[in-house]
């Protein structure tokens, strides 16, 4: 073989070329934190030997893992969503729109029949300013709803009549995604260029960003690439998406779906701070959510609108008189007693030291039992009304009608009273468990 | 903005500001697949006039008995082994690599992300197919470059016109080829249903123009078409195949931002 000048200085790139591809390919298999389909050795070999530089090219497309970095664990005790405190909170005056704007979202006879299940004739109206919780069982047709409203489905009748431009809704799903090799400031910047707001300077946008970010509680992540994000944090980050453009309608699915309790709570609490601001519709299947932030709500079951309208008159409409007497000593007597009263419609035990008693009216119940309890001279440890609760009227509508039962409402109530029963011993868990990990924070912190 | 009230925690690295453009960008930069379409185009591109000029020495070393007569090699056979290898390899790492860009409904939280936010279909269409394109015309550019200056060192000077000419006619089937996938990104939601209708249509296009009475006419035509100029035609012999596929490659966008944008998600 002639190996002349010439030749030497035509194979010089091509040597230079392949072994600069296998040295990087080398490291970079050397410092990735997993490899796919086959082990770093395995790959190593291909690497060096498996037709250079055809082995090198068959890693990068094949070998490398996407996953830039390794997953943050959720930053569990630190703020998680950042209500802004509110004496600092500034009024918006183009946020506050007048009461006889109208509503921002209105559909008519909204159908979209999947063969049966979909949807059927819904009416939703989401006044200006509120926020709508959407509320309903798994099929209820939910998504659907939210899918024709930001025009990602179509209805096969109906109109949806939206009063504030596309632009102006923003969109958070209830399992967000984003390219893994984007940073968590790249990803809101994002959201805020694809709306084609205004051109602003740069400081504002950057400001802007800054300020979604911090505000979902993930200022101090912004320059981490979101493909080793938890699923927390990836909801956030949609949270903070949703929150960049300033949205006049903000719509959340499942929106606490991925968030541990304190940044559900502060996410609840942001969510609630923007009522009369702007306006936000909020599906979730956890109703203690929708009722502690909504001031409307929607349900829906089998694609159907089954109520709409005040949260609150709602709940009132299932209010019955009912306590929960809790007693340190036999129950049987207070119950005989409790049953000999004119007002009194039915006495149940509840567990070994308390009983449900239900009324005629509460002031009847109000004035008996301290006179029956007086009677009996048991010593009382608490006696508390039941309140109805979005969860109680959500299963009076949403249960089958099929029930043996002579009041329709019978099995859900009982049914809202065993989860009753439940919530109370979960709240006392969950009390212990705020108690222990104060405990813990409170020794790391003097450690 | 409602949260200015909202403490703020660390200020990012000041970074330039994001746009589906810069999108795309950092697509091919971060996830390393520039390296993946650079590198197949420039090793051929290296290798090719090598191998044309060393074929005849390695053959001489590994034959057995047989006497293989090979001719003399001439100077265009350093981009004829170049434009072979690229033109299959080359190609599939083209498709794939755009397929994964325009499939952005692969996911539903990304295209949750993108559709409700975007002003339109075209505003996410657009960057992908032009990013794409542009990587796969540069990258094949990089390795006619490296095929040329191994050529010229080894075996002899080519002709610049005809490898300007042919150089024009393969950047143009490579646009041709993304316009592909991206109309197929409207057919398949993944990204690899994406990549088998591409490389179907384009294998489809390729035997259909073994048929004379269209061959002139397909933009299957221009690809290889450097070899061509090296030798017989001209130019003006591939102006048919280059306003087909540049006429293609609009109405293939156009149906890609057409049915994407009426796609459910």
């Amino acid at each position: 073989m002639d190996l002349s000048g010439g030749t030497l200085l035509a194979l010089a790139p091509v040597v230079l070329l392949v072994i600069g591809l296998v040295i990087f390919c080398l490291v970079d298999l050397i410092r990735a934190p997993a490899v796919r389909y086959l082990p770093k050795p395995l790959w190593a070999l291909i690497i060096l030997i498996g037709s250079t530089p055809l082995g090198a090219v068959l890693y990068l497309a094949l070998g490398r893992e996407r996953q830039p970095s390794p997953s943050i664990p959720d930053q569990t005790d630190k703020p998680a969503l950042r209500t802004p405190p509110e004496p600092e909170r500034k009024p918006i005056p183009d946020r506050v729109p007048p009461a006889d704007e109208g509503p921002v979202v209105q559909t008519t006879g909204l159908t979209r029949d999947y063969g049966g299940a979909g949807l059927f004739d819904v009416d939703v109206s989401v006044p200006r300013g509120s926020v709508y919780g959407l509320v309903g069982p798994n099929g209820a047709g939910k998504t659907t709803v939210l899918s024709i409203i930001t025009g990602m489905r179509r209805s096969d009748r109906g109109e949806v009549r939206l009063s504030v431009p596309r632009s102006g809704i923003a969109v958070c799903p209830d399992v967000p995604e984003f390219d893994p090799w984007l940073t968590a400031y790249e990803v809101v910047d994002l959201a805020r260029s694809l709306i084609g707001t205004p051109r602003e300077s740069v400081s504002a946008a950057t400001d802007s960003v800054i300020d979604a970010l911090a505000a979902a509680g993930l200022g101090d992540v912004a320059d981490r690439q979101v493909g080793g994000f938890s699923r927390g944090m990836t909801q956030r980050l949609g949270f903070a998406c949703a929150l960049v453009g300033d949205p006049e309608l903000l719509i959340l699915d499942e929106p606490t779906s991925a968030l541990d309790p304190a940044g559900r709570a502060e996410l609840l609490a942001l969510v609630a701070s923007m009522r009369g601001r702007r306006t936000v519709i909020f599906s979730s299947h956890i109703l203690d959510d929708v009722q502690r932030v909504a001031d409307q709500v929607g349900i829906l079951r089998d694609g159907r609108l089954l109520y709409q309208g005040s949260t609150q008159a709602l709940i009132d409409t299932h209010l019955r008189p009912r306590w929960l007497i809790r007693i340190a000593g036999d129950t049987g007597t207070v119950r005989a007693e409790l049953e000999r009263q004119p007002w009194v419609t039915r006495v149940e035990p509840v567990g070994l030291d308390s009983l449900r008693v239900d009324g005629e009216s509460m002031e009847a119940g109000e004035r008996g039992i301290p006179v029956a309890l007086a009677v009996c001279r048991e010593r009382l440890v608490s006696c508390e009304p039941v309140a109805a609760d979005l969860e109680a009227a959500f299963l009076a509508l949403t249960e089958p009608r099929d029930t043996n039962s002579d009041s329709p409402f019978h099995a859900a109530t009982v049914h809202a009273e065993t989860l009753h029963a439940e919530t109370l011993h979960a709240e006392t868990l969950h009390a212990e468990t705020l108690h222990a990990e104060t405990l813990h924070s409170a020794t790391k912190d003097g450690r | 903005m409602t949260l200015t009230g909202a403490p703020r925690a660390l200020t990012p690295r000041r970074s330039r500001p994001m746009s589906t453009w810069r999108l795309e960008w950092l697509r091919l930069t971060r996830s390393r697949r520039w390296i993946a379409l650079v590198a197949v185009y420039l090793v051929f591109g290296l290798i090719g006039p090598v191998m044309a000029k060393y074929m005849a020495g390695l053959l001489e070393h590994v034959q057995s008995g047989i006497t293989i007569t090979v001719p003399p090699p001439q100077p265009k056979d350093g981009i004829v082994n170049y434009l072979s290898q690229v033109g299959q390899i080359g190609l599939i790492v083209v498709v794939a690599i755009a397929a994964g860009a325009m499939s952005f409904d692969a996911r539903r939280g990304i295209s949750t992300f993108l559709r409700t936010r975007a002003t339109g279909m075209w505003a996410l269409v657009a960057p992908r197919f032009t990013v794409n394109a542009a990587a796969a015309v540069l990258a094949y550019t990089l390795g006619l470059l490296a095929a040329w200056y191994e050529t010229a060192l080894l075996l002899g000077s080519l002709p610049v016109g005809a490898m300007l000419a042919g150089l024009l006619c393969e950047s143009v089937f490579l646009v041709f080829a993304v316009a592909v996938v991206a109309a197929s990104a409207s057919f398949a939601r993944s990204t690899l249903g994406t990549v088998g209708i591409a490389l179907a249509a384009l294998i489809v296009l390729s035997l259909v123009g073994s048929i004379g009475a269209v061959h002139d006419w397909l933009p299957s035509t221009l690809s290889g078409a450097t070899v061509e100029l090296l030798s017989t035609t001209q130019l003006s012999d591939y102006a048919a195949s280059l306003l087909t596929a540049i006429a293609a490659s609009v109405l293939l966008v156009a149906v890609a931002v057409a049915r994407l944008g009426r796609r459910e998600v």
